[in-house]
């Protein structure tokens, strides 16, 4: 019943917060800081208060969780239809770098941003694993949630980066000395 | 004070950044669309994972609460029919699943069964369609290793795409209100792309993250393994878990299991069993270990371990145990959304399914982007569409056929069905080439809708005649509401005029 009415609260907070960085956002005319601060201080604070009131990591959580349903509700009440036009270009997105590919290009890229990418992640993981002060258990879990992340990130540096021979080199030290560095330190 | 009309932008927002992280985001986007589409739309079902044991097994023991005596005699039952040397767990009764619960793996050897309130094993638990869901989200039906890696790679492809995402969106707060409807197909994709991916950010990193976790994990403990302990996997995982206990198969005695639970629970006030897990019933090198949760906690952190002889030989309470051990406590509840209740679970769908959202449309636009070049490419956007709408048709498909031979399939039925059912899609929107993507998309809705409305009514007929957990039903309401909204988006939108701002 208590986490009902907490995850009420929350989506409300994220009506209330979004509502107010909409009106400061949409305002062409005028820098609309009140709102700004308004918005921003409710969902700050409704992150604060659930961290409290129910739980550093569960509350934190839900916040995450609902505070967007909120923000979402928001954006959803304020849909615009129009009828079907050309697109303006002007709208738009900016479009992708667009050139020649060649094959080969895309298959080094491939492999930059896959294998090489996952063991330059891992090199890191580990040596954080190994180097790093605390618990065995939290440096573990830690370094696992890293590999992802980090590989995660090699993956958006090396298909957006056309300096081939720059990316492979980054990705090539980081694995080779990541992984050397956590041989020698060991994991225990 | 006015407001500049357009800053000349800076540092990692600059032109020619965003678009190369753009180009990058595309590629990743293209490579890897269909798997994270398909992982997603599993996951996001796979969220009420319980909802749909219940649903699909109407007629089974259902209660809030059971006696420590009843637990007892439910778990010697169970050690009696699972054997000396399988292990097998125990979820407890509560208020998002009412049902006592043991289950000995979903493997061949395994089976499961719901005890009544006095701890009789009563009722095999059988959920074939729910299995299918979840081997789907955790291995795409791929043999373990390979499937899980498969999982794991497209959760960082998904995370790397959240990323370059973000860096390709200069407007990020400018825009963050715009959601335009009904003017152009790619603005509108791409107002609901970017409105739908950036609000639940938190959301989106949370499950791709922990997901990619999840699936990485086995790699992950391989390689450390290989690097550290000459290959030996379970000397890491022997420094994330207490090590079993030693081998000793002479047959014993086994101890009062209510007992324990007794003592369990006196040891630890304000914290509530919900899972025991026991190894090796009947020998000398028995372990029952009992977890507990408590309210503001996110995972179970009270654990206590009984050996055969009834002695305790580990237990941890939640102040001493390390921000790692809390981590991976939390790592499945976060990634499923099972630790808030409903509310949660509720929020973590339709987050689940804005992400499911975000997915389709970043491949529409792509593809939209080609046809306002001049570059249309109908036989990819009939596919895409194949795709984005043969899912729901294939698992509609597969919800109503576990329902008409339920417990009466050979093992693998509903995976060859879905299958066939995704080649299918393919191979159909491949041929036609007079038709559109719009209207294959309208036919995949309306398939959707009327398999939908098709397995409710008849999920409904069948648990009418002694459905003893009236949950169900709640589903089927659930499965009727999203039938209607499918059926009614099949009919033309009526459109109103912007207003000026």
């Amino acid at each position: 019943m208590t986490l009902v009415l907490a995850s009420a609260l929350l989506v409300g907070a994220g009506i209330v917060g979004s509502g107010f960085l909409r009106r400061a956002w949409l305002d062409r005319e005028r820098e609309r800081t009140d709102f700004r601060l308004a918005g921003w201080g409710i969902f700050v604070g409704a992150l604060i208060a659930s961290a409290v009131l129910i739980g550093p990591m569960l509350g934190l959580a839900l916040a995450l969780t609902l505070l967007p349903v909120g923000g979402l509700l928001v954006v959803a009440h304020g849909a615009t239809r129009r009828e079907a036009r050309a697109p303006r270009r002007a709208q738009l997105a900016p479009e992708p770098l667009e050139g020649r590919s060649r094959a080969w290009r895309g298959w080094l890229k491939a492999l930059l941003a896959g294998p090489l990418g996952m063991l330059a992640a891992m090199g890191l993981a580990f040596c954080y694993a190994s180097w790093a002060p605390g618990a065995i258990q939290t440096r573990l879990l830690i370094a696992a949630l890293l590999v992802p992340a980090l590989w995660g990130l090699a993956m958006t540096w090396t298909l957006a980066d056309q300096r081939l021979v720059r990316a492979t080199t980054v990705l090539g030290g980081t694995t080779i000395i990541g992984f050397a560095l956590a041989f020698l330190g060991g994991v225990a | 004070m006015s407001r500049p009309v357009e800053r000349p932008r800076g540092g990692l927002w600059r032109t020619e950044i965003v678009r190369a992280v753009l180009n990058g985001h595309s590629v990743l986007g293209i490579a890897f669309a269909a798997a994270i589409y398909i992982v997603c739309l599993s996951g996001t079902l796979s969220v009420f994972v319980r909802d749909f044991e219940r649903w699909e097994q109407p007629v089974a023991p259902t209660f809030r609460v059971a006696s420590d005596a009843a637990i007892g005699r439910a778990v010697a039952e169970m050690g009696n029919r699972a054997g000396a040397n399988r292990n097998f767990y125990v979820l407890l009764p509560s208020d998002d699943f009412p049902r006592l619960l043991l289950s000995s793996g979903n493997d061949a050897a395994g089976e499961a069964w719901y005890a009544d309130a006095n701890g009789h094993l009563t009722t095999r638990a059988k959920s074939p369609w729910t299995d299918f869901l979840v081997d789907l989200h955790t291995r795409l039906h791929l043999p373990q290793t390979l499937g899980r890696f498969l999982v794991g790679l497209t959760g960082v492809a998904l995370l790397s795409s959240l990323i370059s995402g973000i860096l390709a969106h200069p407007r990020i707060f400018r825009d963050a209100f715009h959601l335009r409807l009904g003017g152009s197909r790619r603005l509108e994709q791409a107002d609901l792309h970017n409105r739908l991916g950036v609000w639940p950010l938190p959301f989106h990193v949370i499950v791709s993250l922990t997901g990619a976790l999840l699936g990485l994990s086995t790699v992950i403990v391989g390689i450390l393994a290989l690097l550290v302990f000459r290959g030996d996997s379970q000397q890491v995982y022997a420094l994330l878990a207490p090590p079993p206990a030693r081998e000793d198969a002479r047959p014993v005695p086994m101890p009062d299991v209510a007992g324990l639970i007794a003592m369990a629970r006196e040891r630890a006030p304000g914290a509530q069993l919900r899972q025991i897990e026991v190894s090796h019933w009947s020998r000398a090198d028995m372990r029952l270990e009992l977890s507990a949760s408590r309210p503001r906690l996110i995972a179970q952190q009270d654990s206590i371990t009984f050996d055969a002889a009834g002695r305790i030989v580990a237990e941890k309470r939640p102040a001493g145990l390390t921000v790692g051990e809390r981590i991976l406590g939390a790592l499945g509840q976060l990634h499923f959304g099972w630790f808030g209740g409903s509310a949660v679970r509720i929020a973590y769908g339709l987050l689940g399914l804005a992400l499911c959202v975000v997915t389709a449309s970043g491949i529409t636009i792509w593809l939209a982007r080609r046809r306002d070049k001049g570059r249309a490419a109908p036989a990819w956007e009939r596919l895409w569409a194949a795709i984005c709408w043969g899912q729901p048709v294939a698992m509609a498909t597969t919800v109503a056929l576990a329902l008409l031979v339920h417990g009466r399939m050979p093992d693998g039925t509903l995976v060859t069905v879905w299958a066939a059912v995704t080649l299918l899609s393919a191979i159909i929107a491949s041929a036609l080439a007079s038709r559109s993507a719009a209207d294959l998309a309208r036919v995949g809705r309306c398939a959707t809708g009327l398999l939908l409305l098709g397995a409710a009514g008849m999920h409904a007929a069948i648990s009418m005649r002694g459905a003893t957990d009236l949950g169900g039903f709640a589903v089927d309401g659930a499965i009727v509401m999203i039938a209607i909204v499918l059926l009614r988006s099949i009919c033309p939108r009526r459109l109103i005029p912007a207003p000026n701002r």
